[in-house]
């Protein structure tokens, strides 16, 4: 399997909030036929190597195929919850914006199937 | 699907105003909304997680304190006069802990301005927190929603500041039905603002209230149709997308650079059709942008699974859902499935659990992370003596942001802000922690600056989220006109009065899971009445 390595960023856009002691991130495809991209880059596994040290999970992802989506779940991350989280961020809403920059491996194969194009978002 | 410029309530499609996203957002963002929104109704959202608790608070030190008083601000200027002369009902959660005064208040100032038919009803019995042991009473575990080794709220009685049951859309559509022009909530589920005013609007709430349905039963029986589930999930996305204001209209998007009149953003419009679809667009000629794209966002904003989203009103799977732009600023929702919500309703708790207190310093180069490294460690050997103090230091400017496995490696800033986050139980220990942040400046690294008022401890509360039978929640509305009650709609459950009994067994007698659950309250009830201590 052929990885091109491509920015977040130029995939997807997204938004995160929180729930408690949860954080979601919902990522975006700008195409929506992108999707399978995304699904396969971005994994419990990956998520839990990103929050090392955050959250020790549990890491979930969940398709929202009707929008071309995925929203990550990543729990137990706020130190307990907005309320009593010490980060500045106590309530994860910049970590939608900033996981844009963070650069992912992707499958060239799936990239040429869907007609992926990095583009600069 | 095109909307025609029909204000008659008989319209099926109704115009529904998200005026605002939390306690604290634009104060006077409804007024513009009221006039340019051709609104059926608006609702505002002021609760959040956290909202609750601080207004609980508030309560304690004043009884006639703990609601969301921005709505006093924009209704005296001049908004209560907009809703009566463009004939549009406000439905908001705004009564936080204390719906009453909040009440009084929109009553006064209706008054004010000669309103004096002006109908207003309240919608209470979320609020459990005086009777969180009644309900532990009944077997009730009111345990952890989310992590078991939490435990039970129960544990947490003599610290509890707040624990409001979520109502859903049930109590607000019966009180328009009733000809309320304002429908003032405690805690009910943001969506569920929506969703009352959709109620009442395509006839299910005359249903009901013919019926004489209960209030916080299940609303898919107010209405006979095979896609009703569908239809409240439909209502209940519309509620979703709005209820954060400007949030769905450009505010906080993935495209800001590209949306270059955000100062005069316009609030949010949801024309909800009554067979589930939705029309998200703003007011014209206001400022920020309505697309796919940022709807997207908003559609998955603070969603857990999104095959379950859930809700007092229904639970929705939303993996279906499409957006399409039909018009600039105009997009179309449809697509939403609806699921029978669970026989519980949430519940927001919070308990008091110590006190925190933050302060930052900044450090200029030259080796601004060496500096920044040095000060924290002479702070935290200097109060090394405190032993209940724990500190949290984060460097913005430096990555603070991203979880470390994130952060890109890059050449250092040319500053960095050093905050510090200190909690303990002893308020004496943040105090101290609070005095060592100034003279850092002239005992520590070279040219530390930015020293700001000395830090003041506050309480922290501890969020807690667990589930209730909706059998235990009695949900009230109170239609209420200037100095007089017009007419009282109570379905009261008075805990641990003799009458519950009667009521349990009236609720034994019907069918279905309400009854098995009545069943069994009853029976631990009587067991509790006899004396006996339950435990389990």
């Amino acid at each position: 399997m052929t990885k091109t390595t491509v920015r977040l960023g130029d995939i997807a856009h997204g938004r995160s909030g929180d729930k408690g002691d949860m954080v979601n991130i919902a990522l975006i495809c700008h195409e929506k036929e992108w999707l399978p991209l995304l699904e396969s880059a971005i994994t419990p596994k990956l998520l839990s190597k990103w929050f090392n040290g955050w959250s020790e999970g549990p890491f979930e992802v969940f398709s929202v195929p009707g929008i071309g989506a995925i929203n990550c779940l990543i729990h137990r991350v706020l130190q307990g919850g907005g309320t009593v989280s010490k980060r500045l961020d106590s309530q994860g809403k910049a970590l939608g914006q900033a996981v844009l920059d963070v650069q992912i491996a992707i499958d060239s194969k799936i990239a040429k199937r869907v007609g992926f194009i990095a583009e600069r978002f | 699907m095109v909307y025609k410029l029909n204000r008659n309530h008989m319209s099926t499609t109704a115009r529904i105003g998200g005026g605002g996203g939390f306690w604290g957002d634009q104060t006077l963002a409804p007024l513009a909304l009221i006039e340019q929104g051709e609104l059926d109704y608006l609702t505002i959202d002021y609760l959040s997680e956290v909202t609750m608790s601080i207004m609980h608070k508030q309560l304690v030190r004043d009884a006639e304190a703990g609601w969301a008083t921005d709505l006093a601000d924009w209704l005296k200027a001049g908004g209560i006069g907009m809703l009566h002369s463009m004939n549009v009902k406000l439905v908001t959660n705004a009564g936080g802990a204390n719906p009453r005064a909040c009440a009084s208040m929109v009553l006064s100032a209706a008054a004010e301005i000669g309103w004096n038919d002006c109908v207003v009803a309240l919608v209470i019995g979320d609020d459990i927190s005086s009777r969180l042991s009644g309900v532990g009473a009944t077997g009730a575990e009111l345990e952890h929603m989310f992590d078991a080794s939490k435990g039970s709220l129960l544990d947490h009685t003599e610290r509890v500041v707040s624990a409001n049951a979520y109502l859903g859309a049930g109590p607000i559509a019966r009180a328009l039905e009733r000809g309320a022009d304002i429908v003032i909530t405690g805690r009910v589920a943001d969506a569920s603002l929506i969703v009352g005013c959709m109620l009442h609007h395509q006839g299910w709430a005359k249903n009901a209230e013919s019926q004489n349905l209960p209030l916080c039963g299940p609303i898919s029986k107010w209405h006979n149709d095979e896609n009703t589930l569908d239809i409240i999930a439909g209502w209940t996305i519309a509620g979703h997308l709005i209820e954060c204001g400007a949030q769905v209209t450009g505010g906080n998007s993935s495209d800001w650079l590209e949306i270059d009149n955000l100062a005069t953003i316009g609030y949010p419009i949801a024309e909800i059709g009554a067979d589930g679809h939705c029309i998200i667009t703003k007011p014209l000629l206001s400022g920020g942008a309505v697309t796919p794209r940022i709807v997207s966002e908003q559609l998955l904003y603070e969603i857990g699974d999104p095959s379950s989203y859930i809700t007092p009103d229904c639970t929705i799977d939303l993996r279906s859902i499409t957006l399409e732009q039909i018009t600039p600023d105009r997009v179309l929702v449809q697509g939403a499935i609806g699921i029978k919500p669970p026989e519980t309703l949430k519940v927001s708790a919070t308990h008091r659990d110590g006190w925190m207190a933050a302060a930052e310093l900044a450090v200029p180069g030259p080796k601004p992370r060496m500096k920044a490294e040095r000060l924290n460690q002479v702070l935290k050997e200097r109060l090394e003596h405190c032993k209940g103090l724990n500190i949290h230091c984060e460097f913005l400017g430096d990555g603070a942001l991203l979880p470390p496995n994130l952060r890109i490696d890059s050449s250092p800033p040319s500053e960095i802000i050093v905050r510090w986050v200190a909690t303990s139980h002893d308020k004496m220990e943040l105090a101290e922690f609070a005095r060592s942040i100034a003279p850092l400046v002239l005992t520590g690294p070279a040219g530390v600056c930015g020293y700001g008022a000395r830090a003041r401890p506050r309480e922290l509360l501890r969020f807690f989220p667990t589930s209730i039978g909706r059998v235990l929640i009695e949900p009230q509305v109170h239609v209420r006109m200037l100095h007089s009650w017009r007419h009282e709609l109570e379905l009261r459950m008075p805990w641990l009065e003799e009458h519950i009994f009667d009521r349990l067994e009236d609720m034994v007698a019907t069918q279905g899971v309400k009854s098995r659950l009545a069943g069994r309250v009853l029976k631990r009830l009587e067991r509790v009445k006899e004396g006996e201590t339950i435990h389990d």
